[in-house]
């Protein structure tokens, strides 16, 4: 592997579904000769797009799980996340930016930004990764690239300059003019692999000087040298220009935007070149661990060759050898051999086959060095857990994950299916930390937990054609919450006297409402609640927030205050004073008017002009609120807020009342209150389910 | 209770008077441009969030997150306006009223009153309440609106809502002989009530064209906040 570093880019490509990722990685691929066959995502031979290597992404046309790849450009060595563009899998973007040193923001030239666009824009900033865009489809009917550069200011506050104009669009579009050369480029060959250089079309110099002007301005702000020549008007090199926008980019201050078809073949060299020549390199990203043997404090991580080894593990796949860990090292190095640690479990490890991934090839490397990303065969660990050499005892920071908001249960179907879905489970709640799974104790059912319906629906499919798990699901069930809307207090006294040693405990004080899940403040004083039982009081009230007393929903956002209790010098234990926490609870809870609460997503609905205000009575209808709805062109982008129990089956709703033409995307906004007689059909539906139970 | 305050304060209730605000088919706030014309279309919406009613506003300018700001600004002079008011009750109200308003943005070529009759008639299929006021932000009244106006006015009738539009005048324009501005005189018939804005010194004069029960009212606006200057 690339030992010089300058010469290494990790770089993901993020965007909207459809907006053409795989269709995009699979001509990068194909230019840098990794592949000698072009596959369309649906494309007319079956074989689906070598980038989605899942039979499921193969059939939806969609990519659901990160397919790392590797490729050479000009002597740099590139490795490619593919990330999938379905809100309800954002895990996998996220994990992916968590490794990542650059993304190539897809963008529909048709489009534009659409909501999905934005939440990854969001991620991105959260990982400050830095960015390039390119705008896609530029062959399509409506294409208009400077439209959605203004997007990319207006809608996501990005300082995006064109680097490129289009020569031509829609069915017309040819090639593109290069700003910083001002030469005109065509791309001829059956796949558009032979990059002609040409001089511009005269009909488009004057645009061109125009555009490069404003860009060559934006780029000032990041090079003195750069200002210094045109305030003094001397000449302008390709150098200095690619140095200021690389300065402005890795700064994230700047989104230099390239344009062209990936489907069309045009343009996705330039944009080959644009990775190389702005997007930062592993010695460019200044990366963090934090230090378990001193206090949590942040160290810095060096891409330095000889320093203690520090990678995270981003991603697990099960193939026939066993589990593949994808890595990226962020010090040292991992050489075949090597001890390792995982600083999560303690446990040491030898690493075995080290390999470079291409998508589903694997190729065997000796050494996965500082700054690259690879993979580790025969490693039992989970998603998210750091590996370390000798001598450190370092974490990369945790991920921001993101309770489940829906579940399932499942029910194998005959003894092999059991043992398989049982697998099944364990590889992906390792893979994938919104999935979880748990047995609910009263039904014995299994109930497994995730982001939303086609979450969950992708992981029963994968459970039934990659395990051979037969299984039967029951109705998704949304994860209401309660919670208590006023303040009350509590005096309870826990006494039972029933032979043998005596049971004593009283505690008072109040609960209230607050933002966090659980917290509590023990105002104790003159010793009335001994120390040692203090813990046994919290415990007891944090037993209760499991299920809640209401409608036996987990319970959420209680403050509890003790301040005053008794005790007994024989007779109180700790035992005792968990038991006198539960009745207080029981106590205090039943007078603080609890409520239920349920998740609310955020729809967003993108139809064209003439079914927005049928999708929008759609909306209504599912007690939703519609916060804006906006023209783009010829299409209409809704913003809503619904509750994700009125969102089952909504996909065919929508695609019935607009002929197919709308799609939407969803994703976890807030938990808030039910109306009262939701909250009734809730308790009503509650008590049929027990009844169900009990026969 | 700060629901009432701020009522009160309004200085669209106080130009035109609560109860006259709903009691139009159609209304209109005018002016030269940038004199604040949206900003009092927001005041009159904000009467009707603040009795916990939906309000519709249509602008064919600004795209959604603008007018969210500008409600969420219109909120805060409106709260400014009475002094001190504990921020977390003001804030807890803003969060209680702000999803009543659904802000609708349009290119003003491709605008169709049919999209809003239907997404209206949703609300009656469904049997949900209606919104209380519509507001109409950026119709150019210098064209020929009769078919527009026309069929917003049949949703105006049918949904029993009133309508309060933007009308931009101009600088160099004479009124015309009745003394009102040449674009209302023109549509003069379909509109009950109508308020013209022109600056004056370093404030905005407000006055009530259409009332003949408040002739020779005027009030001061300051420009910052659409205020009355007491």
């Amino acid at each position: 592997m690339q030992r010089n570093l300058e010469k290494v880019r990790n770089i993901g490509i993020s965007a909207h579904i459809d907006s053409g990722k795989t269709t995009l990685t699979e001509r990068v691929l194909f230019y840098t000769d990794r592949i000698h066959k072009i596959s369309e995502v649906r494309g007319k031979d079956g074989t689906g797009a070598l980038m989605d290597s899942m039979e499921l992404e193969k059939e939806r046309g969609i990519t659901i799980a990160s397919a790392a790849t590797h490729c050479e450009w000009k002597g740099y060595d590139i490795n490619i996340i593919d990330t999938p563009g379905h809100v309800d899998f954002t895990v996998e973007v996220e994990r992916s930016l968590r490794v990542l040193d650059g993304v190539i923001l897809i963008l529909c030239s048709v489009s534009g930004v659409q909501s999905q666009s934005i939440t990854v824009d969001q991620q991105m900033k959260r990982y400050e990764v830095p960015c390039i865009a390119f705008v896609n489809k530029c062959d399509r009917s409506g294409a208009n690239p400077f439209k959605v550069i203004d997007q990319l200011k207006n809608k996501l506050g990005h300082n995006a300059i064109p680097m490129q104009i289009p020569i031509g669009l829609e069915d017309r579009h040819d090639g593109v003019v290069d700003l910083v050369t001002m030469k005109a480029y065509y791309f001829e060959g059956q796949f558009g692999e032979k990059m002609v250089e040409k001089e511009m079309p005269e009909d488009l110099k004057e645009e061109a000087a125009r555009v490069r002007e404003e860009m060559i301005d934006a780029a000032s702000m990041f090079s003195d040298d750069l200002t210094d020549a045109i305030l003094e008007e001397k000449p302008i090199s390709e150098k200095m220009i690619y140095d200021a926008v690389r300065r402005g980019t890795n700064a994230r201050e700047l989104t230099p935007v390239f344009m062209g078809s990936a489907y069309k073949n045009k343009a996705v060299q330039p944009l080959l070149n644009a990775v190389v020549e702005y997007l930062p390199s592993p010695l460019d990203i200044e990366n963090e661990a934090i230090d378990l043997d001193k206090n949590e404090e942040t160290v810095p991580l060096i891409s330095d060759f000889e320093k203690p080894t520090v990678a995270l593990a981003f991603k697990l796949e099960d193939g026939k050898f066993g589990q593949l860990t994808y890595l990226r090292v962020y010090q040292g190095g991992i050489r075949k051999g090597d001890l390792l640690t995982n600083t999560r479990t303690g446990k040491k490890l030898r690493a075995g086959r080290l390999i470079r991934m291409h998508s589903s090839d694997m190729e065997e490397v000796d050494e996965i060095p500082a700054g690259h990303i690879g993979a580790i065969f025969g490693v039992d660990c989970a998603s998210g857990d750091t590996f370390t050499g000798s001598g450190v005892n370092y974490s990369m920071m945790s991920m921001h994950i993101m309770d489940p908001v829906i579940s399932l249960s499942v029910k194998p179907l005959d003894n092999k299916s059991e043992i398989n879905m049982s697998k099944a489970l364990n590889r992906f709640t390792k893979e994938d930390p919104t999935f979880k799974t748990y047995v609910d104790k009263e039904t014995s059912e299994t109930i497994i937990q995730g982001m939303g319906e086609l979450h969950l629906d992708v992981y029963v499919e994968r459970m039934k054609r990659e395990y051979s798990a037969d299984v039967k699901t029951g109705q998704p069930r949304v994860a209401y919450r309660e919670t208590i809307t006023r303040k009350s207090t509590f005096n309870y006294t826990h006494k039972k006297q029933t032979g043998g040693a005596g049971q004593f405990g009283r505690i008072a004080g109040y609960m209230e409402p607050t933002d966090e899940w659980f917290e509590f403040v023990n105002k104790i004083t003159g010793g009335r609640i001994p120390t040692q039982y203090i813990p046994s009081c919290e415990q007891g009230f944090k037993d209760c927030m499991a299920k809640g007393p209401k409608m036996q929903f987990p319970v959420t956002g209680i403050r509890i205050t003790i301040d005053d209790g008794a005790y007994h010098a024989v007779d109180s234990s700790e035992m005792a004073f968990t038991a006198a926490a539960r009745g207080a609870f029981l106590e205090a809870y039943a007078k603080a008017k609890p409520v239920i609460k349920e998740p609310i997503m955020k729809v967003v609905i993108e139809t064209p002009n003439e079914f927005q205000g049928s999708c929008m009575g759609l909306i209504n209808q599912r007690r939703g609120i519609i916060e804006g709805s906006q023209e783009e062109g010829v299409m209409s982008v809704i913003e809503s807020k619904v509750p994700l129990s009125e969102m089952f089956g909504f996909s065919t709703v929508l695609r019935s009342s607009t002929q197919g033409k709308a799609q939407y995307t969803m994703e976890y906004s807030n938990y808030k209150q039910v109306p009262q007689s939701v909250a009734e059909e809730i308790a009503r539906k509650k008590e049929e389910e027990k009844k169900e139970d009990q026969k | 209770m700060l629901k009432k305050d701020l009522i009160k304060r309004s200085p669209a209730v106080r130009i035109i008077g609560e109860e006259e605000i709903e009691n139009v088919h159609f209304g209109a706030v005018l002016s030269r441009a940038g004199v604040g014309k949206t900003r009092y279309l927001v005041q009159i919406a904000l009467t009707k969030l603040l009795k916990n009613e939906k309000i519709l506003h249509i602008s064919l300018n600004d795209p959604i997150e603008k007018i969210k700001a500008r409600y969420l600004e219109a909120y805060n002079d409106l709260v400014d306006s009475i002094g001190y008011v504990d921020p977390q009750k003001a804030l807890r109200l803003w969060e209680e009223i702000k999803n009543e308003k659904i802000a609708l943005s349009y290119n003003e070529n491709t605008f169709d009153p049919e999209k809003i009759k239907v997404y209206l008639k949703s609300f009656k299929k469904d049997d949900l309440a209606l919104p209380a006021l519509i507001v109409m932000d950026g119709l150019d009244f210098d064209r020929d609106l009769n078919e527009t106006l026309t069929e917003l006015e049949k949703i105006s009738e049918r949904f029993g809502l009133p309508v309060w539009y933007s009308m931009q005048t101009h600088r160099e324009q004479d009124f015309a002989q009745s003394g009102y501005p040449v674009q209302l005189e023109k549509v003069k018939g379909r509109f009950d009530k109508a308020v013209f804005l022109h600056p004056k010194n370093d404030k905005i004069e407000s006055v009530v064209l259409t009332d003949e029960s408040r002739p020779n009212e005027y009030y001061l606006l300051d420009p910052a906040t659409m205020m009355i200057v007491e």
